[in-house]
């Protein structure tokens, strides 16, 4: 402990230094504004600000590179909640009730909240990369092929059940991301799968192009359909603030998806994403009144606002601790570390505490910077929707079509992007919720790789997932799920499922 | 109206994207020419290509940026290079993952996203064989207690790749091929992830540049059995090759060079080798790419072209012993 604290008195000392200071609130500026901006995502941001990097020294080039990272947490959440455009991929569940929330003029209320669950999950979540880092990442790296797929299918299962209306509906439209999902090359045999010779298609459908396109596209198709002219809502100074019932509602909520995603973020090669959408499936589960969800519950924002911040930091865990790069944004991370011919590994922190302490103080330092930087920017973002739709929409367009352009320079990509808009346009006319789409799209190649790797490990055995113990306690948890979600069919009248109260609540009996 | 201006924005953000086309004249270079890095900022390609604009720019008295293409393996990329116009402004510094992809494509029977004779070769930079390395609690010291192990328990030892027909694929495949023994391949999406997977004891073993692994080494957590180079390594003096282990067609590289497309005119292709050798074996180069633990190693067109030859012709084989997979 007094270690600890020595330590982290040399972090400061080490953030506090005017250059890295201002590395760490720059970091944290762009950060905000990659967020912001739809289609670059916090992994285009730091790609195309490492090699500026080059030329700092290392610290100050990790400083500002987290920065960039966890600073676009907390910005995507505002074109989700102002416009219903996912900044990033990780925003995509605060589009649902906290786009709600505006509409009903309680934007900055969303906002507010949204920077203060991430402000407390990035700070927590700092103090558990502070103790638990090396226990934690070695338990993380026991999580192989068939933990993971079994943590998918029982995260798929928890959102099925928990979902409320049409639940045929709702997997229908995830069956329909998955099968998105499926096309690209197939990793584990080399075979291309519906590219049809393009060689952009190789990869797949990237999830930013689907994500701005079903959401912010369809939107602002949907706004330019309607037949009355769309009011402008004209948010007043005291709507600012959220009231101090949705304050003790995101208690809670912001608690449970700090550990969520922290714990999840650490996982090797996991999506913040999954953190956001199981965190908004238990908010629901574990909500007083379930039925206002999607109609602008606070407790949608903030649950998974607080997981995507968290899961930024424990996806930093594996590889400050390990040096093991477990998924592109710590691989760059780590590149920055390399070039000054640092080559981190299992004994990093202890033969450069000053760039891991410096790190670690300078996220501190970088959360406070950021809470400061976007309570008050939240009465200048509301009035954002003062402007009116012929100016802002097309606005949204050309940002939309840049950033998407900009994540891969593919005009391939905002094709997809302008396909999935009309798609998404007319998925609204029919009534289907379309977050379940972008959930398929990113989960299915991670689904897919890991049951087949799996089953390679096995030698084609599927018994793999029951003899791992990590692997079968999450297998049992689904099966309770599904035995939940059948109890209604055999008690019928005397137990009504909490679903079918859910469905009775939202049909307004 | 509001046609109109949308029009005007479409032409301004059209202009913006593209960037207005330049206009050529005089001796080469007269305007600054692209290096094309075909995987995303923060790969070997790109941390090699960086410096080495860096390096040329003096010497060429022109800007050189690096542009990361990335996508489909390097394919989207290494297409680019290979369809533009070969007038000496776009190159592509690649990695020997260009020689495998036109054999997989032939492979599969399908139409090639590009040719091995589509570029001319300028200069190798670095060509570092990979390791074989398995945790430090394996019950294996040797490469003969691996073969022995493996011959006992057909398809039984797993290891990691980077992908399938990847790098760290063909390096393995190439290997058990020589030494009559099956291994369970698992693919993974990535360097990262095939070090995740081993460290976590979800498979045995891995071939792996020694870069990759120098710190865990260091702190103990991995060993190193074999190499796959001609020579032993000067970072790994104890560790015998497959050659000397008497797997003589046993011999690996990852390597980085630079290209140019086919029909770049002879004189630009000369300068640019001339700047290139300059360039590579100045101290600024060096000491990049020594930070990175990847020595340089230097091979001028004509003998990276013979080089390169050899190396796919290794490869080729590889690819082909592998066949497709079920």
């Amino acid at each position: 402990m007094a270690e600890t604290l020595q330590n982290l008195l040399l972090g400061f000392s080490t953030a506090l230094t005017p250059a890295n200071l201002l590395y760490a609130f720059g970091g944290c500026l762009i950060g905000t504004m990659v967020g912001v901006l739809p289609g670059v995502g916090p992994l285009a941001g730091i790609s195309l600000l490492l090699p500026t990097t080059f030329g700092l020294d290392p610290t100050g080039g990790l400083i500002l590179l987290a920065g960039v990272y966890y600073g676009a947490m907390y910005g995507g959440s505002t074109t989700s909640i102002l416009m219903r455009i996912p900044g990033e991929a990780a925003s995509v569940m605060t589009c649902i009730d906290g786009y709600a929330m505006a509409q009903k003029g309680r934007a900055g209320a969303a906002l507010f909240i949204a920077a203060v669950g991430s402000y407390v999950a990035g700070t927590a979540s700092v103090i558990g990369l502070m103790f638990l880092a090396p226990p934690l990442a070695r338990f993380a790296l026991g999580f192989g092929p068939p933990e993971y797929f079994s943590l998918l299918i029982l995260g798929l299962l928890v959102l099925g059940y928990m979902t409320g209306g049409s639940m045929v509906k709702n997997l229908a439209m995830v069956v329909l991301g998955l099968l998105i999902g499926m096309i690209g090359i197939d990793h584990m045999s080399g075979y291309f799968r519906f590219s049809y010779g393009v060689v952009a298609l190789g990869d797949g459908i990237g999830v930013v192009p689907v994500a701005v396109g079903l959401f912010g596209i369809a939107e602002i198709l949907a706004t330019a359909g309607q037949a009355k002219r769309p009011e402008v809502i004209k948010p007043k100074l005291r709507d600012l603030l959220p009231s101090g019932e949705e304050f003790r509602d995101s208690v809670k909520p912001i608690g449970r998806g700090t550990v969520l995603g922290f714990l999840i973020g650490i996982i090797p090669g996991s999506a913040h994403i999954i953190s956001t959408f199981v965190a908004y499936a238990i908010e629901r589960r574990l909500s007083r009144h379930p039925e206002k969800f999607g109609k602008g519950a606070i407790e949608g924002v903030a649950g998974p606002e607080s997981a995507n911040n968290a899961a930024s930091c424990g996806a930093l865990v594996p590889m400050l601790a390990l040096g093991v790069p477990t998924g592109p944004i710590p691989a760059v991370l780590l590149a920055a570390l390399m070039v000054h011919g640092i080559n981190p590994g299992p004994l990093f922190i202890k033969e450069q505490p000053v760039i891991f302490w410096g790190l670690i103080a300078s996220m501190y330092l970088g959360n406070l910077v950021l809470l400061l930087l976007n309570l008050p920017m939240v009465g200048i973002f509301v009035n954002f929707l003062r402007i009116p739709y012929r100016i802002l929409y097309p606005t949204i367009l050309m940002f939309c079509v840049v950033g998407v352009y900009a994540v891969n320079t593919s005009y391939v990509d905002v094709a997809i992007m302008s396909i999935m808009g009309l798609l998404g346009y007319l998925l609204r006319k029919f009534d289907y919720e379309t977050a379940p789409i972008v959930l398929g799209v990113v989960l299915a190649s991670i689904i897919e790789m890991s049951f087949r790797q799996a089953l390679a490990m096995s030698d084609g055995k599927y018994a793999i997932f029951i003899q791992r113990p990590i692997s079968a306690v999450f297998l049992a948890a689904a099966l309770i799920m599904i035995l939940l979600g059948l109890r209604p069919l055999i008690q019928k009248g005397i137990n009504r499922g909490w679903r079918e109260h859910l469905t009775k609540a939202e049909k307004g009996e | 109206m509001r046609s109109r201006s949308w029009i005007l924005i479409l032409f301004l953000s059209a202009g913006i994207l593209t960037g207005w086309p330049g206009i050529s004249a005089g001796e080469y270079p007269t305007r600054p020419i692209s290096l094309i890095a075909p995987f995303p900022p923060g790969g070997v390609a790109d941390l090699t290509a960086r410096p080495l604009a860096a390096a040329l720019e003096p010497i060429l008295k022109q800007p050189m940026p690096v542009v990361n293409k990335s996508g489909a393996g390097g394919a989207v990329g290494m297409q680019y290079v290979a369809v533009s116009k070969p007038d000496g402004y776009t190159l592509l510094l690649a990695l020997s993952s260009i020689s495998v992809m036109p054999e997989v494509d032939k492979l599969f029977g399908r139409p090639q996203t590009y040719k091995k004779e589509d570029f001319v070769p300028i200069a190798l930079l670095n060509a570092d064989p990979t390791v074989l390395t398995v945790r430090k609690d394996a019950p294996w010291n040797s490469v003969a207690d691996f073969v022995a192990d493996a011959k006992k328990r057909p398809g039984e030892i797993k290891y990691s790749s980077s992908g399938i027909y990847g790098t760290l694929h063909v390096a393995m495949e190439m290997f058990a091929h020589s030494a009559g023994i099956k291994l369970r391949h698992i693919p993974t999406q990535g360097g990262g992830p095939a070090l995740t997977a081993l460290l976590g004891g979800h498979v045995e073993a891995f071939a792996v540049g020694p870069s990759v692994i120098a710190s865990q080494l260091k702190a103990g957590t991995v060993k190193v059995l074999g190499c796959w180079g001609a020579k032993r390594l000067a970072s790994l003096p104890d560790i015998p090759t497959f050659k000397e282990l008497g797997f003589k067609d046993v011999e690996f590289y990852i390597w980085a060079g630079m290209f140019a497309p086919k029909a770049t005119p002879p004189e630009a292709v000369k300068i640019l080798r001339e700047a290139t050798k300059k360039a590579a074996n100045g101290p600024e180069f060096k000491n990049a790419m020594e930070k990175l633990n990847t020595p340089v190693y230097y091979l001028d067109g004509p003998d990276f072209q013979k080089f390169w030859d050899e190396d796919a012709a290794r490869l080729a084989k590889a690819v082909r012993n592998i066949g497709k997979v079920q």
